[in-house]
């Protein structure tokens, strides 16, 4: 137990004179009405005993003085603020940062990790002397800052009360360089002079109220900012999450649909859960899983073809953290992809792009390259008409409103160019992990010649040959661009127009080009929608050319999203867990759904860490890393009960002065 | 204190019909000095029939029932009962803590004396009211014949509050001037710091029927006080600090109680009448019904 003194000095001095002085006025003879009475008689008789003990019936009677000395005694003891198993606060600003992501909402504390975190801001508040300054910032993937640097403690209170739990993943990055931005002030340089500091250091204290799953901090310099972390959770929550969860059109057998999910255990021992598959609310497949702590477990269901559905997956296994025992996929009805090939004619091409699987997809339409001058070619290029456009030997004045796949040339973009074309290009590398590239083998492919290609700032080669890229990839305002740096048909120097590789012969050509189709014509998208993480912007497109399209969150709010380039919306209100359907223009009808899911092993991993991986240098432990402060739970007071209990005393003072009841 | 309470008439013409219908009763037989209008257990002279006896030798042959002689060939004596009078005396208290009360102590004393002596005058007794050390000054006059009403209602009259002599003493003087048998009713508040004890003794000693009846105010029974006072006595100036509280009035009321309680069994165990009255009980109600009951009258 410990004091602080709410009273200065001179104050103390003023109260200590108050129980001498009370003591005093009872000490002063008491002076006595005077009545006449018939005989003293009886009344003698009966104050005859009160005489006997005479001192003890002083003190009886003096119920009153013990009373007013016990209501002082307890006023005194509550200005010195007695308080228990609280810390001193160090120094005299403090940085009070609460940690809201999604891991801060695990039940393992009661009634959440949240909740004991203010509490124990609260505590840390309670303490500060009158001449502290404090700020509160809320961190999860962004900083936030509740409250500035103020000394009044209500307004402190208030912005720790209205922290408020997220779904968003944990980055303290940005928090921490919001408070060491406050500790140390910026310098300035000016050419002929050493550094100035432009404001005084103001060293301060920041508390980092959270259970320590953040990811490594790499760039942080501490400087005057003096750290503590404050570890809440238990030491061994037990939770199994779902951290990934994604369907696929099963490749081999087609009508076919897999669903995939990864379940990880951060609990102490190994459990054996339900899962459970709905499809649009119904009951489609479970399965009992055994999740092994801290290890992972994959889980499929083998789903048939659906145009369009939502797709929930439950753990059914009672743990400390809801948010990530339920997923959900989006299946929305396949978009046709609009495909526009510019060529002069090229067989190859044309028998490659126009297969089954390609129709299903998309709608392939023919043009001349005579035609990319005309007037309307050029309105619809730009109105975002198409979703991909391939030139084949030709290059448009004005880069369209699409996605694009040149062939042989560069597209005629900032920051693309190609050098004089080198004969015999050998292909050294793939980019098999990219979607344009999946199941595509290169092996044995001649080439007559390529153009080595330099894409923009950005651009990725998914083909390496020895004399530069063959394949080139780059972002343009929401589109990509795709170079491919050899003709399928060209002319040779001789004049003659023939085929200048053998790939068109090979299997690996039409899966290059329906990988074109879905990737680059965005039929990729219409299966399993951008599963986005809570807080991140979610970009959409719409069916139909549209201005506006209306977003409604799981809990039925709804969002009106603008165009914000060619037939892209970009919504950023995406923090709740859950399926958001879409709505286009005026339509009543949902067009598509997406859904955010927490997917985050970080977040999913209750167990409070020890250390904060910061580059913090420790003095106690002299150690890098910011270890959990022992023993600092916040403070309790008992100056509110010791007031109530004074006025309960006066009270019974102010009953017993009326009823004269000595006891 | 009042003195309001004096110009009051002692009693009622209500009263005094009421009164006319008493007679005072003795439980003791004494021997009147002259005839009167009272029954005496004694046989005697009178035309009242009261029982025979056997004739013996030396009865006055006058009384022989010589029918019964003739029927019975016995000699019987008839007996009459003897008709006597009565000495009724009332000692009032006349201490200044008796002129406290609304009405006063002494003024409800008065009353009952006045009342108690109308019903002896009546039955032809022999009245005699005292004040308590007042013989002296103004000796109390000895009454008979309803015609000395008013005789004594002036000695009552001019009895004041004040002499603050101790009980015992007032009684001894009593005691040594009416060394007369009858009945003494003596009319006090008890409150001599002495006790009273001593004082009933010295009327135990006369073989006189005695009857105390204890007057209290109202304000003594039930004090109406509060906060912090200093309790002054009017005879002796004697000081009392109290702090009043509900629980010191309760005590109050345990000595009352106790004191009360003490007088009676004092009283009661020396064959003496006791009765506590407050001022409040109205005079009527006590002669008619709480003497009655006692046997006072009848």
């Amino acid at each position: 137990m410990n004091f602080i003194s709410a009273l200065t000095t001179f104050q103390w001095l003023l109260l200590a004179a108050v129980p001498p002085a009370i003591i005093s006025l009872y000490f002063l003879k008491l002076k006595r009405h005077p009545v006449e009475v018939p005989s003293t008689y009886l009344w003698t008789r009966t104050i005859e005993d009160l005489h006997v003990n005479s001192i003890w019936q002083r003190l009886r009677q003096s119920l009153l003085l013990f009373l007013q000395l016990l209501v002082l005694l307890l006023a005194i003891l509550a200005c010195l603020r007695p308080g228990w198993r609280g810390t001193n606060l160090i120094g005299d600003r403090f940085i009070f940062m609460i940690d809201t992501s999604a891991s801060m909402s695990a039940t393992d504390v009661g009634p959440s990790r949240l909740e004991a975190a203010k509490k124990h801001a609260l505590g840390l508040i309670e303490q500060m002397e009158s001449s502290d300054v404090a700020m509160v910032i809320s961190f999860s993937d962004v900083p936030r800052i509740e409250q500035a640097f103020t000394n009044n403690r209500s307004a402190l209170r208030q912005a720790v009360n209205k922290t408020s739990q997220t779904n968003r993943r944990t980055n303290i990055s940005e928090a921490l360089r919001h408070a060491s931005g406050l500790a140390n002030p910026g310098r300035t340089s000016q050419a002929g002079t050493s550094d100035v500091q432009v404001a005084d250091a103001l060293p301060a204290t920041m508390y980092i109220i959270s259970d320590g799953g953040v990811p490594a901090v790499p760039d942080f310099a501490p400087g005057n900012l003096t750290a503590r972390y404050v570890k809440i959770g238990t030491a061994s929550p037990k939770n199994v999450g779902i951290v990934a969860f994604s369907t696929q059109r099963n490749p081999e057998k087609p009508g076919q649909l897999q669903a995939f999910a990864r379940l990880e255990n951060s609990g102490a021992e190994d459990v054996e859960v339900e899962v459970a598959l709905y499809l649009n609310g119904g009951l489609v497949d479970a399965s009992s899983e055994n999740v092994p702590t801290d290890a992972a477990q994959g889980v499929s269901f083998v789903l048939n073809d659906i145009n369009s559905a939502i797709l929930k997956l439950e753990v059914q296994y009672k743990d400390d953290m809801s948010l990530d025992n339920t997923a959900f996929a989006t299946i929305n009805t396949p978009r046709r992809a609009r495909v526009l090939v510019v060529t002069p004619g090229n067989d190859a091409l044309k028998f490659a792009i126009t297969t089954e699987a390609t129709a299903r997809v998309a709608d392939v339409a023919f043009a001349d390259p005579a035609t990319l001058d005309t007037k309307e070619h050029e309105t619809l290029a730009l109105s975002g008409a198409y979703d991909l456009i391939v030139y084949d030997r030709c290059t448009p004045k004005v880069m369209p409103e699409a996605n694009t796949l040149f062939i042989g040339r560069v597209p005629p973009a900032d920051g693309w160019s190609a050098e004089e074309p080198k004969p015999s290009p050998l292909i050294i590398d793939i980019d098999r992990l990219h979607p344009l590239m999946h199941l595509v083998e290169l092996g044995s492919i001649l080439i007559y010649d390529s153009l080595p290609l330099k894409g923009p700032e950005g651009a990725t080669s998914l083909i390496d040959a020895d004399n530069g890229s063959l394949l080139m990839i780059a972002p343009r305002k929401g589109f990509e661009d795709v170079a491919l740096a050899f003709e399928l048909v060209g002319e040779y120097p001789d004049g003659d127009v023939n085929a200048k590789t053998n790939w068109p012969r090979r299997k690996s050509f039409p899966v290059f080009v329906m990988n074109a189709v879905r990737y680059l014509g965005g039929a990729r998208a219409s299966l399993d929608v951008q599963g986005s993480q809570p807080g991140q912007p979610v970009k959409l497109r719409t069916e139909a050319p549209t201005d506006q399209i209306t977003v409604e969150s799981p809990t039925r709010v709804r969002t009106q999203v603008q165009r914000e380039g060619q037939n892209l919306f970009v919504f950023s209100r995406a923090e709740e867990l859950g399926v958001y359907t879409v709505r286009e223009g005026s339509e009543r009808e949902a067009g598509q759904h997406f859904a955010i899911n927490l997917f985050d092993s970080r977040e999913s991993d209750l167990v409070p860490r020890e250390v904060i991986d910061i580059p913090y240098f420790d003095e106690k432990t002299e150690q890098v890393g910011l270890r959990a402060s022992l023993a600092e739970p916040s403070r309790k007071e008992m100056w509110k009960l010791l007031l109530i209990v004074g006025l309960l005393v006066l009270v019974f003072e102010w009953y017993v002065y009326n009823r004269r009841v000595y006891l | 204190m009042s003195s309001t309470q004096s110009s009051t008439p002692l009693l009622s013409p209500q009263l005094l019909a009421q009164l006319e219908r008493l007679e005072l009763v003795s439980r003791k037989i004494f021997r009147g000095r002259m005839k009167g209008e009272r029954r005496s257990k004694r046989k005697g002279q009178s035309v009242e029939f009261a029982d025979f006896r056997n004739y013996v030798s030396g009865d006055d042959i006058r009384f022989i029932d010589w029918n019964l002689y003739a029927r019975l060939d016995k000699l019987f004596l008839k007996l009459f009962l003897e008709e006597e009078d009565l000495h009724f005396y009332a000692l009032i208290d006349t201490s200044t803590s008796m002129d406290f009360g609304d009405p006063t102590k002494l003024h409800y004393a008065k009353q009952l004396a006045a009342a108690l002596g109308f019903i002896g005058l009546c039955r032809a007794d022999r009245v005699k009211i005292e004040a308590l050390g007042a013989s002296r000054k103004n000796p109390a006059p000895a009454l008979r014949g309803r015609s000395s009403m008013w005789r004594m209602l002036d000695y009552l009259n001019s009895i004041e509050p004040g002499d603050n002599i101790p009980l015992a003493q007032g009684v001894k003087d009593f005691c040594l001037r009416n060394s007369g048998q009858g009945i003494l009713v003596l009319i006090t508040d008890l409150m001599d710091k002495n006790g009273y004890e001593s004082a009933l003794r010295f009327l135990l000693a006369q073989n006189i029927d005695v009857y105390v009846i204890h007057v209290l105010s109202q304000a003594e029974i039930e004090p109406e006080v509060s906060g912090d006072l200093r309790l002054v006595d009017c005879e002796d100036a004697d000081i009392a600090e109290i702090t009043v509280s509900r629980p010191l009035l309760n005590r109050y009321k345990q000595t009352l109680a106790t004191f009360i309680d003490g007088a009676r069994e004092f009283c009661t165990r020396r064959g003496m009448s006791y009765l506590m009255t407050s001022t409040e009980t109205p005079v009527e109600q006590l002669v008619s019904n709480y003497l009655r009951q006692r046997g006072l009258v009848r």
